[in-house]
């Protein structure tokens, strides 16, 4: 039984207003740009396909934090890796069909990053699982730091091609219509979140492993009482949040030029989303990268492009103070914690 | 039992680790300083370090020659990081001139005294914390004569003030002028020296082209770095007697996967976006600018001369882009009377030996620091001490670089002009199927 998290309509109201607020501000800078109606339709979408990226990356936060109660800081890192080696498969010489060659480099990688991420829970977290959250989370950053010095050894420093899923060719089809440019990489993003929120949830809600872990998520204690093994729930979340993470990097991939350090920002960028969503569930985690992703592109378009980065910060800090919950969140007094037992 | 068995997992793979570290160690035998930090673990880099006298290989020359110290120069270019696609054809030209040097048993002095030449060679990272350090350990560790690093401005002014204690002559490999000259006095720094051109000189061609082709009004998008906001510095001075008006401009993250800066070009009328940028941020931001504005002119910098910048947006879209680049990507078409004809020809013969890949700037303004260096310490006279070496070489980049023909341009250093290259030691480039071509004046 959810309880509504908006308890009463001033509090709706009270969002309403600031929305439009914020909206007549966005209207006004964009004036003094000239802008059309065509660049904020431009500035949107292109703020949604950056927010469903991070919503991508956001999900793995998500499952990790309910499951084990860890800010799993390593996601950035998944994300390298399954653009990496995605990167590395491709270019192995196979007589075969490229659209056969990039699916099965595709599979491949997933598959290896869920290894990672299955052993770097295995290896770093289960040991220390009666420790502190804290101690838990620092941890991940130092996964983080190593896969990253791993990544730098192994591909070395430069910026890698990927081709885009369309064409199979660096350039991609673009769509142009009413104005808007829109990529054909755009679909596949949009798609392919869609697909895995999808998965996600039939998972959750219809698996019999699905179900053990939410129950998990719930009541720990509680959980293991009817047999379900609390370490193997953590264990299968760390190997889901690898697996989503390298899908989140790969489908960007043809966008960016993949490189050792790619995971860093929007690893980052993935945890703001997250947190704006509520920690909770992850269709709260999609809501915040979207969210995220449409305001920090369309406050940057409409003021100093170069502060993107400080915009998607500020969203942080704000919500922290203002809604520590969440979109989806439901505003608790104190944290569970049972630790990761 | 599991828990041994995870103890047992954790020390392998630890010795594995160890072991493929020190597996990277070089071929000599002589021990590699090792550049890492403290802090956080960033992998060890091959450092190639020439054999001491004592174990070198029997001289080739009569054995009345006596053989002096071995003169040390610390290199520290950008192998990893935002900078590598610069830093990495520096460190590969470092590599090479290290092999010729030991190959001729090092430099002889005036004196007839032939030294050994050691050039140690680090990795900064492009982490201006990680330079600092790396200068610090060159100075007061390894005891060298001069100092060859920073390959992007950030870099090079974080390690200005580091030199300017320990009085020890440093040559950059990065293009802003501030680094030779402080722009708020106009004094120059006494011992900093820099080989790449000026960012004002790519912005007077940048101007040139703009008015041949009537452009007015332009946009101009510059990376969050030191290199990008002096570009834009550096294009307000030369567009503005040229009549050419700046409409609009911005700057943009190195790592960004959305451009909104798009939205405002689009609205602001210019005529043209001059982008001021390395790879792969300009390959980026071009395809974002393209993708939106498929028929707007592009105009690089000259931090972009080389294939990576093509490479990573592709030739579809990289066609038809210019910019100011040094003579050495187009040599094979300058005429024979050019002063750096036999210098840039050599060059790239050796470097394509070596590598196996095309030439690029970068390579030169790397090659044209260690060459000077090399030809400064060859000049030192035998038996001084050093910090007298140090303020010595100094010396001599001041006085003794004349008409010194270098890859980057032909050098003229005095003591109030510690980079000279200016105009003339670019020419400008497009790109035509994927690679750089010519692109003289009169076909603009």
């Amino acid at each position: 039984m959810k309880r509504s998290t908006y308890q009463n309509k001033y509090q709706i109201l009270r969002y309403i207003l600031i929305f439009l607020i914020l909206a007549i501000l966005v209207v006004v800078l964009g004036s003094r740009k000239n802008f059309g109606p065509l660049q904020y339709a431009q500035l949107s979408l292109d703020g949604l396909r950056g927010g469903a990226i991070y919503a991508l990356i956001a999900m793995g936060f998500v499952i990790v934090f309910n499951v084990t109660g860890i800010i799993n800081f390593a996601q950035g890192a998944f994300v390298t890796l399954g653009a990496m080696f995605t990167v590395t498969f491709y270019n192995l010489n196979a007589p075969l069909p490229k659209s056969l060659h990039l699916l099965l480099s595709v599979i491949a990688a997933i598959l290896v990053t869920t290894c990672i991420g299955v052993l770097v829970e295995r290896l770093t977290i289960y040991p220390a699982r009666k420790s502190s959250p804290l101690t838990l989370i620092i941890i991940t950053v130092g996964v983080f730091i190593t896969i990253q010095g791993l990544s730098l050894l192994v591909w070395g420093a430069d910026a890698y091609v990927f081709p885009a899923f369309t064409t199979l060719e660096m350039s991609d089809r673009v769509f142009r219509w009413l104005g808007m440019v829109i990529k054909a990489q755009s679909f596949w993003i949009w798609g392919i979140m869609v697909l895995v929120l999808v998965c996600i949830a039939y998972f959750f809600n219809f698996t019999l492993l699905g179900r053990a872990m939410r129950a998990c998520a719930v009541n720990r204690l509680g959980a293991r009482l009817v047999g379900i093994s609390p370490g193997r729930m953590s264990l299968v979340s760390f190997g889901i949040a690898a697996a989503v993470g390298a899908i989140g990097g790969i489908v960007v991939a043809p966008i960016i030029r993949p490189s050792y350090d790619m995971g860093l920002s929007l690893g980052l960028k993935g945890f703001v989303a997250a947190i704006m969503g509520g920690l909770v569930s992850t269709p709260g985690a999609v809501l915040g990268g979207l969210l995220l992703g449409f305001l920090e592109n369309v406050a940057a378009g409409v003021t100093k492009a170069g502060l993107k980065d400080i915009f998607a910060f500020i969203l942080l800090i704000l919500t922290l103070l203002f809604r520590p919950q969440g979109l989806l969140g439901v505003r608790k007094t104190t944290v569970e914690t049972d630790g990761a037992h | 039992m599991s828990r041994k068995i995870h103890h047992l997992v954790v020390l392998l793979t630890i010795a594995a680790l160890i072991v493929a570290a020190c597996g990277q160690a070089t071929p000599v035998a002589t021990e590699a300083p090792s550049p890492t930090d403290t802090q956080a673990p960033p992998p060890p880099v091959e450092t190639q370090a020439p054999p001491t006298p004592t174990e070198a290989p029997p001289e080739p020359t009569p054995t009345e020659e006596m053989i002096g110290e071995t003169y040390k120069i610390g290199f520290a270019p950008a192998i990893t990081g935002p900078g590598a696609s610069l830093g990495a054809p520096e460190h590969e030209t470092g590599q090479m001139l290290s092999e010729q040097l030991n190959a001729q048993g090092g430099v002889v002095g005036p004196d007839g005294v032939r030294h050994p030449v050691e050039i140690l060679i680090f990795d900064t990272e492009t982490n201006p914390d990680v330079a600092v350090s790396v200068v610090r350990r060159m100075i007061e560790e390894e005891n060298v004569q001069v100092v060859v690093a920073g390959t992007t401005t950030g870099i090079s002014m974080a390690i200005v003030p580091i030199i300017t204690e320990a009085q020890i002559p440093y040559i950059s490999m990065a293009s802003s002028g501030a680094i030779v000259k402080d722009p708020d006095t106009g004094v120059v720094r006494e011992w900093a020296f820099k080989t790449a051109q000026d960012n004002f000189a790519s912005a007077q061609w940048q101007a040139l082209y703009l008015t041949a082709q009537g452009y007015t009004q332009v946009c101009h998008l510059s990376e969050n770095s030191g290199y990008g906001a002096d570009t834009l510095a550096q294009a307000k001075r030369a567009f503005e007697p040229a009549g050419i008006q700046i409409v609009y401009e911005d700057s943009f993250e190195r790592t960004g996967t959305e451009f909104p800066q798009v939205a405002s070009v689009q609205t602001s009328g210019c005529q043209a976006v001059v982008v001021g940028a390395i790879p792969p941020a300009s390959s980026n931001v071009s395809i974002a600018l393209r993708d939106a504005l498929p028929d707007l002119p592009i105009v690089h910098g000259h931090g972009t001369c080389n294939q990576d910048h093509i490479d990573l947006m592709g030739a579809a879209v990289a066609e038809g882009m210019v910019s100011p680049c040094g003579k050495v990507m187009v040599s094979d078409t300058l005429p024979d009377d050019d002063p750096q004809k036999d210098v840039l020809v050599q060059y790239v013969d050796d470097y394509t030996a070596f590598t196996g890949k095309p030439v690029n700037t970068f390579g030169g303004h790397g090659w044209d620091a260690l060459m000077l260096a090399v030809t400064a310490v060859a000049s030192l006279p035998d038996g001084l001490d050093l910090a007298a070496q140090r303020a010595a070489i100094r010396d001599f980049l001041e006085t003794g670089v004349k008409d010194w023909p270098g890859i980057s341009g032909v050098y003229n250093l005095s003591p109030e002009d510690h980079f000279s290259l200016g105009f003339d030691s670019l020419t400008f480039v497009k790109v035509e199927n994927g690679a750089w071509v010519f692109f003289p004046e009169d076909q603009w």
